[in-house]
């Protein structure tokens, strides 16, 4: 291990907290570069199982470029780069030998804007079990059915599955995204700032779905509000300048934060 | 007295005021009726002036004008079938190469290519389809029509159709056209040499092409970012993305586009003149010489007079008809689409 990677911070290392659950996704010495502008700079943390990891910091500190690591949707574009590891379920998913299909199937996103596909409501969330199951007809509705439900959308649009989903509100097509998200039946989710183009209510309510799913789901979100990030997740992280400053419980690091930037940073001081 | 003069003066400038604006908003709101109906006034006299100018073809054959395949200057005698067929057949070949080749180009440049290289070939593309027609029939005419009899068309007769042998009796029909009869039909040709309906249709196609392809590659770059990420984070590949996101994202306008194309392939003439063959006769082989309603004028309006000029107007009116019909097919597909989608 590189001396990088021991100074890392590992939120079980940590004097204050024991160990909270397994963890799901290592990062070890991990560097990125934006066409040669170096984005990130030796990021190590450990993500647990099942549990809610908020990434927060200023804008163009990284957070949703680490984010954009996770399920390698950096790969589409040329000239990015990603160095060091990141390792899931004991595999290096950086290794240009992992299956980007598996990927994709393990690690779902859900974006910051709502973007339903332009198909009907029934398509959207079929669209993606398609490309990793075959399914039979029942099979599907139950499949879809149990994705809506899980995104607590059902109610809503049981009646209208087959309309085209860009009928549907703002607050219902980011559900919708995550009830996408969820259909291929991820390990890990990550939510890239996902409320930040909904209402209030719109908001609360997909706060609240993450919190019902961090128990089949291991959530990873990245948010600018740092009220978001103390409601409803278990760990934050505080990122600055491509850095991470520090990853804590998130009782911690709201609370008695141990660096000097983020406790500004939390408390207003800048960002 | 004063005093309510002072107050009324500016509201009666105002009242002027308002009167004056409702004049003028009358007058440009008539003005710009007048632009857009000059031009349904420019389409209705030209189908009505053609329609006119074949109504003794049409008084004189009634049906059997669209019906009969016979075109006989020496008889008098005229019938719309060959060139009504041979324009749609051609402008089916063309859209059959050009869509996908389009669809193709657009794809590479909107997605795959580099970005140093998306400019140059675009522009590329564009000078396509600034060059004459009049250039694409004499290169059709003297390089590819050539090129085609000597290289590609014994190919198709052999690997795709039939092949006449020197004896009756002794044709070769290929494995194709003894499993899928109508191949044989297609392909099979007794002329050798010169322009054929197939030949008119890949020179459309090439025509055509620039204008499908800088159609869809615009729009598809209209497609937000966000819409292909979500795509391609839920395990989708390039291709899914393209199929299943980009053009139904994009579907009205990719239409739109290839109706465009669609409609100056029908409407070519100096091009397709060159290299038809401009023979009056109904093959079902696409390797034979045939003709279509504009080449058929382009080549008959000089010398004609009586009824051969009037059925030549009549083709005209026919040709019409034609687009006409093409464009209904299209408004009711992206219906049929819209309702399908759950709009």
């Amino acid at each position: 291990m590189t001396e990088s990677a021991a100074a890392g911070i590992h939120p079980q290392a940590t004097a204050a907290s024991a160990p909270i659950a397994p963890t799901k996704i290592q990062v070890r010495d991990l560097h990125f570069y934006y066409n040669g502008f170096h984005a990130l700079k030796g990021i190590n943390m450990d993500i647990p199982e099942k549990k809610v990891t908020a990434i927060i910091g200023p804008s163009g500190c990284g957070k949703s470029t680490l984010l954009r690591i996770f399920n390698r949707i950096y790969a589409i574009y040329p000239k990015l780069e990603a160095k060091g590891e990141i390792i899931l379920d004991e595999e290096n998913i950086l290794d240009t030998r992992y299956s980007m299909n598996k990927l994709r199937s393990k690690v779902g996103m859900v974006f910051q804007k709502p973007v339903p596909f332009p198909m009907t409501i029934f398509e959207n969330v079929a669209y993606g079990i398609r490309h990793h199951e075959r399914l039979s007809r029942a099979d599907m509705d139950i499949r879809v059915e149990q994705a809506l439900r899980s995104a607590a959308l059902w109610d809503e649009v049981k009646d209208k599955l087959k309309q085209n989903a860009l009928g549907l509100s703002g607050g219902q097509q980011q559900r919708l995204c995550i009830a996408r998200g969820i259909a291929l039946k991820p390990e890990v989710l990550l939510l890239d700032e996902p409320t930040s183009a909904l209402d209030p209510i719109a908001t609360s309510r997909i706060e609240q779905l993450v919190e019902e799913l961090k128990s089949e789901y291991t959530i990873v979100i990245v948010t600018h509000n740092m009220q978001q990030a103390a409601r409803c997740s278990d760990l934050t992280a505080f990122m600055y300048l491509g850095e991470l400053i520090e990853f804590d419980r998130t009782e911690q690091i709201f609370t008695k934060p141990s660096k000097k930037q983020t406790e500004d940073y939390i408390t207003g001081r800048f960002g | 007295m004063q005093a309510n003069e002072a107050a009324t003066a500016p509201a009666i400038a105002q009242e002027q005021r308002a009167h004056r604006d409702a004049r003028d908003d009358r007058l440009f709101s008539w003005l710009l009726m007048g632009c857009a109906l000059l031009v349904l006034v420019c389409l209705i006299g030209a189908a009505g002036a053609t329609l006119w100018g074949g109504r003794d073809a049409f008084a004189t054959f009634g049906w059997r004008f669209l019906t009969s395949a016979e075109w006989n200057p020496t008889d008098d005698v005229y019938g719309a079938l060959v060139p009504v067929f041979g324009t749609i057949i051609t402008s089916f070949i063309a859209l059959l190469i050009a869509v996908p080749v389009s669809f193709g180009i657009a794809l590479y440049l909107s997605e795959v290519a580099p970005p140093w290289l998306r400019t140059p070939v675009a522009s590329a593309i564009e000078l396509l389809a600034g060059i004459p027609s009049i250039i694409y029939g004499m290169w059709g005419l003297f390089v590819f029509v050539p090129f085609f009899s000597d290289h590609i068309k014994p190919l198709l007769i052999r690997y795709l159709g039939r092949e006449a042998g020197d004896t009756p009796g002794t044709e070769h029909v290929s494995w194709i056209a003894q499993h899928l009869p109508f191949m044989g039909k297609l392909f099979n040709s007794e002329n050798l040499f010169g322009g054929s309906v197939l030949t008119a249709g890949i020179v459309l196609a090439v025509m055509i092409i620039p204008f499908i392809s800088s159609v869809m590659r615009e729009v598809f770059q209209t497609v937000p970012t966000r819409l292909k990420e979500s795509a391609y984070a839920l395990g989708s590949s390039t291709w899914e993305v393209s199929w299943d996101i980009v053009l139904p994202y994009t579907r009205t306008a990719v239409i739109g586009g290839v109706f465009l194309g669609l409609g100056r392939a029908l409407g070519e003439t100096m091009a397709v003149t060159f290299i038809i063959g401009n023979k009056m006769q109904l093959s079902p082989s696409l390797l034979d010489p045939g003709a279509s309603i504009a080449s058929t004028i382009a080549n008959q309006f000089g010398e004609a007079g009586g009824l051969q000029k009037s059925s030549l107007m009549a083709l005209a009116f026919l040709l019409f008809v034609v687009t006409f019909i093409v464009l209904l097919i299209a408004r009711l597909m992206l219906r049929r689409l819209a309702q399908k989608e759950g709009r």
